[in-house]
């Protein structure tokens, strides 16, 4: 490159030197291709889905003119002033988080418990969870004996054993009661204690405890209107207590407490009233909207094979979310429990420390394992082994929460890695023992992270779909599970199994439309997960 | 914790009730992490069970030297045939994965700004968490016609002026409804991620010093990042195309999807013909046999034969990757 001898050369840039550059700007070019093929081929197969799903062109111009005209314009103009000012920002995003958050939480309760039977939420709530706190509080309003937790968790087994068998004289006794009363125990009272300790630690006790109050006395005097009026109430008790409660407790709290971004809490009203001017103004004009197929009844409906216009995938939604929720409370304790143990409990040197050793390498082994693999030791356990039924939801849940379990594990790893080991030492130097500092100390640090760990790694498994197949679930059914051990289907096997199905419309039109809502369940459990690790990212700061 | 009137005259052991406490707790966390190797042994024995009762009446030879895999209706149990359509899905999605894959790692970690960086790198992550049902319908769906509507080309590859060579013409078939092309592109997209996020660490972690060195010997920036850093983490870039291997060997749904269910044999001198017709990997006859909904008989315990068989090749090329990465890799201080 030097031009050795020239001492009249400069360094200026020659035509060789010119050539370099456009070789370097190629080379760059290349690699930035490279990096965006991958993302650019997704984007087109997702436009192809979307646009089957949602078949955007059926709609009239002035449909689009009214959407960007109620819902974009306010919506970006009020984001793009939220922007410029942090406070502002802040309080929107909080804002957002509050109403997404409880919407789903909301969404996701009613249609639960709607399919398992609220009656037998409430027998199991009430013997596994109002039981065991009652009788914590008695403990420790008496005197705190030392195996107080313990106690809550025996006493919440046997409570729900009692629960199980009793259960055919106990459910009779329950169902004498409305269908109100059982989403009110379901929900409200839980919700109320919720606000009763928040209020505690953020405002005075005597406030908490005229919030939560005043809370039960909404529920109760929407409750009584509603009977008035002669609607069945089940659905709005659960709504006001799980939506509107929370967020208006969120809301309030910024208004009175952060003055200067008082406005940012604004956001998700002016997405919500521009919803619904627009739906107002779309029905009194008689528009067109676009004639895709995410409709209610796709969302609302059961299966059906052979008539794309009632095909729904209701019971496959609920299955679904049955079935990652049952594997997550299966798979979250015991993966905190081994990372807990690799972190930790275990020793570094000796036969114990080989024992680590063995299990780090075990783990990362098991997360390379192909999927199907799980579906056959699936298989091997739950049906040959332990001899459950065929597709019951709690097989299926054990199954991908042997597949989710490495992933836990090492993502709990990464959470208690983070914890500094100061705070440690500080416990462990005033006297703690070491499971009273991981209780105390380490797992209140470490638990965000470890939820965000597991919230992705039900998301994977949320779309999981060939260890299924192994343990055969069935592909296709026409009522949600209700019960653990009651037989279900999920979304991506349905996908699945209509892929033989060659009528347009299902093939360009119901299955992508399914396609969508499973990426819309993956994307808001991404999102879940970004927004805990978030919170967790400020306080440690 | 305890009553502390008189914790000063007791000696400094703790209480029973707290040792007790601590061993029980230390016991419980010790038996889930217990659990995670029980899961392995669990997955050994389950496979083992069945696959021996499967060799003992299918021979093991006959097993991995058949050349016909056609199960339920003659009963011929030869792995060859998945084992060609398991190759040839993994190397064609591999041409795809890991020269993009690697571009973007260079890309991600030679040249990206830390705001671009903050964006694809996520973007690229999502790739890998697409439910892989969702790509074996897009594949089946949309990529397979669009390439109907390519194909078939043929192309002259001696120009038509040269008369006395023989023509040379290269032929690309059209695509059948199910076909390996379509398959392969959608799984080599799935596991670009896999390649560029540990390729990605690999090229990190070489030291600022020896990019530092190479630029002061006037190298320029292709130079530094083709022949300084990719040389240096040449055991984790090596490392990850394994593991990205061994996730495309293993990748089921969506070869199921959009592969069919016809195992062949490769067709020799007309490679392409291997691309454009429907065959079958060993993931995909497991799949084809539950739901062929069999319960028992020699058929059934074939899946898990298959399944040891796969659970064996996925584990030492895992195995092999991590010792190439302890093995290979340079120590910088």
């Amino acid at each position: 490159m030097a031009a050795d001898g020239n001492t009249e050369r400069t360094l200026s840039v020659d035509s060789r030197g010119r050539l370099l550059g456009l070789h370097a700007t190629l080379f760059e070019a290349v690699l930035l291709g490279a990096t965006l093929f991958g993302i650019v081929s997704l984007c087109i197969l997702f436009g192809y889905i979307a646009f089957d799903a949602f078949r955007p062109l059926t709609a009239s111009i002035r449909w689009y003119l009214l959407f960007a005209g109620t819902l974009v314009l306010p919506t970006t103009a009020f984001t793009l002033y939220a922007r410029r000012r942090p406070a502002v920002r802040s309080a929107n995003t909080k804002a957002f988080g509050a109403v997404g958050g409880a919407l789903t939480v909301t969404l996701s309760t009613y249609i639960v418990v709607d399919a398992l039977s609220p009656y037998d939420v409430v027998l199991c709530l009430l013997f596994g969870g109002y039981l065991p706190v009652v009788l914590w509080l008695i403990v420790r309003r008496t005197k705190r004996t030392p195996q107080t937790g313990l106690t809550i968790i025996l006493a919440a087994v046997g409570g729900l054993a009692v629960a199980h068998g009793g259960y055919d004289l106990l459910r009779p006794i329950v169902g004498i009661a409305a269908q109100w009363i059982a989403y009110f125990g379901i929900v409200t009272l839980p919700v109320a204690c919720g606000l009763w300790i928040f209020g505690r630690r953020r405002w005075s006790r005597q406030t908490a405890r005229r919030a939560a109050l005043s809370a039960l006395g909404v529920v109760l005097l929407i409750v009584a209107l509603a009977l008035g009026l002669g609607i069945d109430p089940s659905f709005w008790v659960v709504v006001l207590s799980a939506f509107v409660i929370p967020v208006a407790v969120v809301i309030g709290e910024i208004g009175v407490t952060d003055p200067a971004g008082r406005i940012g809490s604004a956001g998700p009203f002016v997405l919500v009233g521009g919803l619904s001017a627009f739906l107002a103004v779309e029905r009194q004009l008689g528009i067109d909207g676009p004639d895709g197929y995410l409709t209610a009844t796709l969302l609302l409906e059961s299966w059906h094979g052979l008539n794309a216009s009632s095909a729904g995938v209701y019971p496959q939604i609920v299955g679904s979310i049955v079935t990652v929720g049952v594997m997550g409370v299966l798979a979250f304790p015991i993966g905190i429990g081994g990372a807990l143990y690799l972190e930790e409990y275990a020793p570094r040197t000796g036969w114990s420390g080989r024992f680590a050793t063995l299990l780090e390498v075990n783990i990362s082994n098991l997360a390379g394992v192909p999927s199907v693999v799980y579906g056959l030791l699936g298989l091997a356990l739950f049906r040959n082994a332990l001899g459950f039924p065929t597709g019951i939801v709690l097989s299926a849940a054990g199954t991908l929460g042997l597949l989710i379990l490495p992933i836990v594990v090492v993502s709990a790893q990464e959470a208690l890695r983070s914890v500094p080991d100061s705070l440690r030492e500080a416990a462990f130097g005033m006297g703690a023992s070491r499971w009273q500092t991981l209780r105390t100390v380490v797992l209140p640090e470490a638990i965000p992270g470890m939820l965000t760990g597991t919230i992705l790694a039900l998301a994977r498994a949320i779309g999981e779909t060939a260890p299924l197949v192994i343990i055969a679930v069935a592909t296709t059914k026409y009522s949600p599970p209700d019960g653990v051990l009651s037989s279900a289907t999920v979304l991506p096997l349905q996908i699945f199994a209509a892929r033989s199905n060659v009528d347009p419309a299902f093939r360009h039109g119901i299955v992508p439309a399914a396609a969508v809502v499973l990426l819309v369940l993956l994307l808001l459990m991404n999102t879940a997960a970004i927004v805990v690790r978030n919170r967790f990212d400020r306080r440690s700061q | 914790m305890s009553s502390e009137s008189n914790a000063a005259r007791e000696s400094l052991q703790r209480n029973d009730h707290v040792v007790r406490t601590e061993r029980l707790y230390a016991w419980a966390i010790a038996g889930s992490a217990f659990l995670t190797i029980l899961v392995t042994v669990g997955i050994v024995l389950a496979l083992l069970g069945e696959a021996l009762t499967f060799w003992s009446a299918v021979s093991p030879l006959s097993f991995f030297t058949g050349t016909k895999w056609s199960p339920i209706i003659d009963g011929e149990y030869g792995l060859l045939p998945l084992v060609s359509g398991t190759l040839i899905v993994t190397v064609c999605s591999a041409l795809i994965a890991l020269p993009t894959g690697l571009a973007a790692a260079l890309y991600l970690s030679e040249y990206a700004s830390e705001r671009t960086r903050s964006f694809l790198k996520p973007a690229l992550e999502i790739l890998a968490g697409v439910p892989t049902v969702i790509y074996g319908y897009m594949a089946l769906v949309y990529i397979t016609p669009l390439f109907q509507g390519i194909l078939p080309v043929s192309i002259r590859l001696i120009p038509p002026g040269l008369d006395p060579l023989p023509a040379f013409t290269l032929v690309i078939p059209s695509l059948q409804t199910f076909n390996v092309l379509s398959a392969s592109i959608v799984v080599g997209i799935m596991i670009i991620p896999m390649v560029s996020s540990i390729s990605e660490d690999a090229l990190r972690s070489v030291p600022d010093e020896l990019r530092a060195a190479a630029y002061g010997l006037g190298s320029t920036k292709y130079d530094v990042s083709t022949k300084v850093v990719v040389p240096a983490a040449t055991s984790g870039i090596v490392a990850s195309y394994v593991l990205a291997l061994s996730r495309a060997i293993g990748e089921t749904m969506a070869v199921t999807m959009a592969m069919g269910m016809s195992p062949q044999l490769p067709y020799f001198p007309n490679v392409f013909r291997n691309l454009a017709e429907s065959s079958q990997t060993m993931t995909g006859a497991m799949v084809q046999i539950a739901s062929a909904d069999s319960l028992g008989g020699v058929t059934y315990e074939a899946m898990f034969a298959l399944g040891l068989t796969l659970f064996l090749i996925t584990l030492s090329m895992n195995v092999a990757a991590e010792l190439v990465r302890r093995r290979f890799r340079e120590v910088y201080q």
